[in-house]
């Protein structure tokens, strides 16, 4: 049995380690492209390494495309996003998790089966409520959902406010708060890896959205930046390697959050499989 | 006397209802923002969409009653088989490597091994990228003209090939990029439900004389069952609703009209139903295949929970 146990391990990395190289080289590859003249970038057979390095590409694409506009919007629509879940489905939680009021079992039921629902139908008729309300390219349609409650941060937060000791409730209420101030003042605070957990999920999830920028976007100085890339290599036909400088530009606010965050990331993705 | 209790009684009685209203009233002011979402964009636009199903609607004329119309065209549009083959077709060759492939890198990693953080790390990179990074690092390696697939091919001497549009590859091509992209979430999600067995399950094993291989397949795949279930369901869901991989990736463009490869060979229903909707104005139409395309997940999920009953153990 001893000796069986290293053969596993030596197993188990080079498998692990074949497989982090199969994630990593196409990355890395894609970095060097994006540090490639034009006729190095196109040259066949391809060369792996840029020679010599066009840091320049990356100044070039920020300044030529509407970039930095990209940016601000990507960042409003995040930020924003984050903001309202942070609120609203601490909010909505806490009230499932520690308040008893009519139908809330059933609310809570509700909640759950829309997790699972798909929301293919809601597509077409969410665009026409948007576009009634003069919606249409802006931002808007993009976060506002999220200041009423998402299924999953709902559940995610409704968890953590379960985990908290009873006494805690029963003190400040002898003080005289309400439940909302129980809610903003006593447990909010204590649940502060949970809020982290959703923030790093809705920030991602919005910076990488493609599907609602792409109905409700009409305008190029409104993009988002997936979409602002996507709309320059239908564009701009030449200039590849430029775009692929863009594409990488986009990762980086993504990348530092993650590096940041990387525990809550873990944690919500565990928690994703739990339900 | 008696009077004056009875009066406390109903005193304290009257405070202790009016405790439980404001607790009630409290609950649902909290919980009043889902109540808008679920009322507005949940049940008002299912029934507004299957309103639409059953009427001709181009958004500048109000609907207009057509009956089963639409369902009627739908089962006789070509584009629609195809594109339900493509995403049948997507979803056989992506939901089981994917999970089998996320199954043995949890494993290899719960193992103990040293440098768990990075080896993480580097699986969620793509997780965390964008599908427009994403179709920039498929193109490094799947472009006809830069992509190293490509070069390795000629070095061999074999034709180039046309990943991404060719009828033949495309769909294998886009599956193997969707699993690079995603893999390191669902490793994730076994890790958390490998940690959940006990060593015990294993010692006992390795006192029968199980080897490595008869350890995994007789007491890690049914000990991780429930997940592995979740995992399928999680994904054959998402296979059915990819859009942005295709819309990327075969397209290029926001150019709603352009996406879908050659000879549609890339289609699947979201892009078919996507089209519709926003290329030709066809709403009617368009939620009529949103509610096809429900249904038969709808049905798939549910032979999924029928038959879980045979190979999914819970303790």
């Amino acid at each position: 049995m001893q000796k069986r146990f290293p053969l596993n391990k030596i197993v188990g990395y080079l498998f692990v380690i074949a497989s982090a190289l199969i994630m990593l080289v196409p990355f890395l590859t894609t970095v060097f492209n994006s540090l490639k003249t034009y006729k190095q970038y196109m040259q066949f057979p391809p060369e792996w390494l840029p020679n010599p390095a066009q840091w320049s590409n990356y100044t070039t694409v920020w300044e030529q495309a509407n970039f930095s506009s990209y940016t601000i919007n990507s960042l409003i629509v995040a930020i924003l996003s984050v903001i309202g879940a942070l609120l609203s489905s601490s909010m909505i939680a806490f009230a499932f998790a520690r308040l008893r009021f009519p139908f809330r079992d059933t609310l809570f039921m509700i909640v759950l089966g829309t997790m699972m629902i798909p929301g293919i139908v809601t597509i077409v008729p969410q665009f026409i409520i948007f576009k009634n309300l003069g919606l249409l390219d802006t931002l808007a349609p993009l976060w506002i959902l999220e200041w009423l409650g998402q299924p999953f941060a709902i559940f995610l937060m409704r968890q953590a406010f379960l985990n908290i000791p009873k006494d805690y409730e029963e003190a400040a209420k002898l003080d005289g708060c309400n439940p909302f101030q129980i809610y903003w003042r006593v447990f909010l605070p204590m649940c502060k890896p949970s809020l982290a957990t959703l923030a790093v999920f809705t920030f991602m999830g919005k910076w990488n959205e493609i599907l609602a920028p792409v109905i409700y976007l009409i305008s190029d100085e409104n993009f988002t930046l997936p979409i602002g890339i996507l709309s320059l290599s239908g564009q701009y036909k030449t200039e590849d390697q430029l775009l692929v400088a863009g594409a990488l530009i986009s990762l980086i606010p993504i990348l530092i959050v993650f590096l940041f965050a990387e525990k809550y990331f873990v944690e919500g993705s565990k928690t994703s499989g739990l339900k | 006397m008696l009077e004056l209790q009875t009066k406390q009684q109903a005193k304290s009685a009257v405070k202790k209802r009016k405790g439980l209203d404001s607790e009630g009233r409290w609950g649902l002011l909290l919980v009043s923002p889902y109540l808008i979402h679920f009322l507005v964009f949940v049940v008002g636009t299912s029934v507004a969409s299957l309103y639409f199903s059953f009427s001709d609607y181009d958004i500048l004329n109000p609907p207009k009653w057509t009956g089963l119309d639409n369902y009627a065209k739908l089962f006789e549009d070509p584009l629609f088989y195809r594109a339900l083959w493509n995403t049948v077709y997507f979803t056989i060759l992506y939901v089981p490597a994917k999970t089998f492939l996320a199954l043995l890198l949890a494993v290899a990693l719960n193992q103990k091994l040293k440098g768990l953080k990075f080896f993480r790390m580097v699986h969620f990179l793509p997780v965390i990228s964008s599908w427009t990074v994403i179709a920039y690092v498929a193109d490094a390696v799947f472009n006809q003209r830069i992509g190293f697939a490509n070069a390795f091919l000629s070095k061999l001497g074999l034709a180039p090939q046309n990943w991404l549009i060719d009828e033949f590859w495309v769909i294998p091509v886009l599956v193997l990029i969707a699993i690079w992209k995603s893999v390191g979430y669902m490793m994730i999600i076994f890790l958390a439900g490998l940690q959940g067995i006990s060593s015990d399950m294993y010692e006992a094993a390795s006192i029968d004389g199980a080897n490595a291989w008869q350890k995994f397949w007789r007491v890690t795949v049914p000990m991780i069952s429930g997940t592995t279930f979740l995992v399928v369901i999680l994904n054959t869901i998402y296979s059915f609703q990819n859009f942005e991989q295709i819309f990327v990736m075969t397209g290029g463009s926001t150019e709603a009209g352009s996406t879908g490869g050659a000879n549609n060979a890339s289609l699947v229903l979201m892009l078919f139903m996507f089209r519709q909707a926003f290329s030709f104005f066809k709403m009617g139409y368009a939620s009529a295949i949103a509610w096809v395309l429900f249904l038969i997940l709808l049905a798939i999920t549910l032979i999924q929970f029928k038959l879980q009953k045979k190979w999914v153990h819970y303790d």
